[in-house]
């Protein structure tokens, strides 16, 4: 039992640690506990704090339920409807170009159509961890784009889910097409079961775990999350689909601001020791056989995410600077890339899939932060001309009010 | 269109404020103020609050300051002149949508000046309510119909701006 405490204790001091160091320079924290996890595992020389990575296997397992179920539990039907159609419209466009353009990649990487579909959502779908904290952290939650940031975040998240649940059917080995069409069946019911009892019943879900008491709320919904997403797995649709929806459903309760409060720490503590067991898996040796794709890959991504990020701008009227505040600060890749790493490897899919997303969460999260912190002299490099000749729009709000003094 | 979906409440604030959800992270105000841009501030889900000062010529905030959630509502306080009334401000008055609050002081001429809540009738009389009483630095919330108004007390009184005046008259002369 003790070495057992000594591995875990060490891995999340590991972790703390090393992001502590990248907190310093302003990068975010998921690339280096997975990188924690990486020196401090068996591949590589020096201290191996843990040897299996099945030992953290359990814990890795809530900090990834636990990851989906807040983001379900902040997820807001009224916030996606906030932003109007043009909102939707701009998440679409960079989901089909960065989504599209990741599936074209994967597929002409040639690892496999399965593989492809991984590396599609891996190096398509933003970190709303990453991505939020770095608009705090820059100061730039007044920027009229940021909202228009956090907004494509919002369509990014639900895509998300809808991707995973999709995805699941197809890496869980089912053979031939019938079994496929019947495990689409099962999560599509799962999807619309859990969505109507969101709809309608959260008001009877809420009252089973409603209490004043915040001790007891934690207990009752930390049981009721690891429940569901159990309960998801079982069926074959992922304990990472279960868990948001259940976050999902929770999130139209009375209390759901209670528990958003209080999974945080949670969650952090866990979804730590998830990337931690992460980057236990991972072999730095393999870099170099991985290291052209990734280089190709963030090549892509930052073309496309600087494409969506003009076509974004366009169609709201911001100039240049926004354009390229837009592209450069949801290029960072996190959570979900890592997720769909693992699905990947529990799937048993190609073994080149892990070090590949690791280097490119681990490579893009130091280039995110640093290419959007210098997002304005960048600006420079959008051709001019792809912006309407009209007079400067200044990327910040200009005073409001219905008297207008525009 | 320079601003996506600018929801201005003019039922809170009076107009010249704009409410912006930004998602995950809270409520984004835009207050129009001097110096050619706006002040805007971000309230966090957290209860962290953000002030960006904006410089409309420039695409970074001219000044930015992060305050928790007590820093915030001392601040608020103050700016409010909880704390101290400048001299060049006769009243001060907050107005929360048809909701004001004010602060007034009973001087020794006062009509209200050594009679109680009750004899005074104020509610009734004035449709003003006095929701606390700051004398000697020391607050009475809530006071009792029975309590005095003392020379100097100061009054904090909750109403409709309309009927501030009316209340004026009948206890402060």
């Amino acid at each position: 039992m003790g070495d057992t405490l000594v591995a875990v204790g060490g891995a999340f001091l590991a972790a703390g640690l090393l992001a502590r160091l990248g907190r310093r320079v302003g990068l975010p924290t998921i690339p280096f506990f997975m990188a924690a996890g990486v020196i401090f595992g068996p591949n590589t020389p020096g201290i191996a704090l843990v040897e299996h990575p099945e030992d953290l296997e359990l814990l890795a397992a809530l900090g990834l339920i636990l990851l989906l179920f807040h983001l379900g539990l902040e997820f807001s039907v009224g916030d996606l409807l906030a932003g109007g159609r043009r909102l939707l419209g701009v998440g679409a466009i960079y989901l089909l170009l960065n989504v599209g353009g990741g599936l074209a990649f994967g597929a002409a990487l040639g690892w496999g159509s399965r593989e492809a579909l991984v590396v599609a959502g891996a190096v398509g779908i933003s970190s709303s961890a990453i991505v939020t904290k770095l608009l705090v952290e820059l100061r730039r939650l007044a920027n009229t784009e940021s909202r228009l940031i956090l907004g494509i975040i919002v369509v990014e998240d639900i895509f998300l889910a809808l991707y995973l649940a999709l995805l699941q059917p197809v890496l869980g080995g089912a053979q031939g097409a019938s079994e496929v069409a019947v495990q689409f069946a099962v999560a599509f019911a799962f999807l619309v079961g859990l969505g109507a009892v969101a709809r309608w019943g959260a008001g009877v879900v809420g009252r089973l775990i409603t209490t004043s008491d915040d001790e007891l709320l934690t207990v009752c919904f930390v049981g009721l999350a690891i429940l569901v997403a159990g309960a998801a797995e079982e069926l074959g649709v992922s304990d990472a689909i279960g868990a948001f929806m259940i976050g999902l459903v929770l999130a139209e309760s009375t209390v759901a601001h209670r528990i958003e409060h209080l999974v945080l720490p949670l969650r952090d503590a866990f979804a730590a020791a998830f990337f931690f067991a992460f980057g236990l898996t991972i072999d730095p040796g393999d870099a170099w056989s991985v290291a052209g794709p990734v280089g190709v890959a963030m090549a892509l991504s930052i073309v496309l995410n600087l494409t969506a990020g003009v076509i974004a701008a366009r169609l709201h009227g911001f100039g240049r600077v926004a354009a390229a505040n837009i592209g450069f600060t949801i290029l960072g890749r996190g959570e979900f890339s890592l997720i769909l790493a693992t699905l990947a490897a529990s799937a048993g899919l190609d073994g080149r899939i892990g070090p590949f997303v690791a280097l490119y969460v681990l490579l893009l999260a130091v280039a995110g932060p640093l290419l959007t912190a210098r997002s304005r002299r960048l600006a420079r490099l959008l051709p001019a001309r792809l912006f309407p000749p009209a007079p400067t729009r200044p990327a910040v709000a200009a005073p409001p009010g219905p008297k207008g003094t525009p | 269109m320079n601003r996506p979906d600018p929801r201005p409440s003019p039922k809170l604030f009076g107009g010249d404020v704009t409410e912006v959800a930004l998602p995950g992270i809270g409520q984004r105000y835009d207050i129009g103020v001097a110096d050619g841009g706006p002040l805007t501030v971000v309230i966090h889900h957290s209860g962290r609050r953000d002030l960006y000062v904006i410089d409309p010529q420039g695409d970074e905030p001219r000044a930015a300051v992060t305050l928790t959630d007590a820093q915030a509502r001392t601040l608020g306080a103050i700016l409010g002149g909880a704390y101290f009334k400048p001299a060049v401000v006769e009243e001060i008055e907050a107005v929360i949508g048809d909701l004001l609050i004010d602060w007034v002081t009973v001087e020794e001429t006062s009509p209200g000046a050594g009679r109680t809540i009750a004899e005074l009738e104020i509610r009734r009389r004035t449709r003003m309510t006095v929701a606390a009483i700051l004398r000697d630095r020391v607050p009475l919330i809530a006071p009792e119909p029975t309590e005095t108004l003392l020379p100097g007390d100061r009054l904090v009184v909750i109403g409709r701006q309309e009927d501030l005046t009316g209340f004026r008259r009948h206890v402060v002369g």
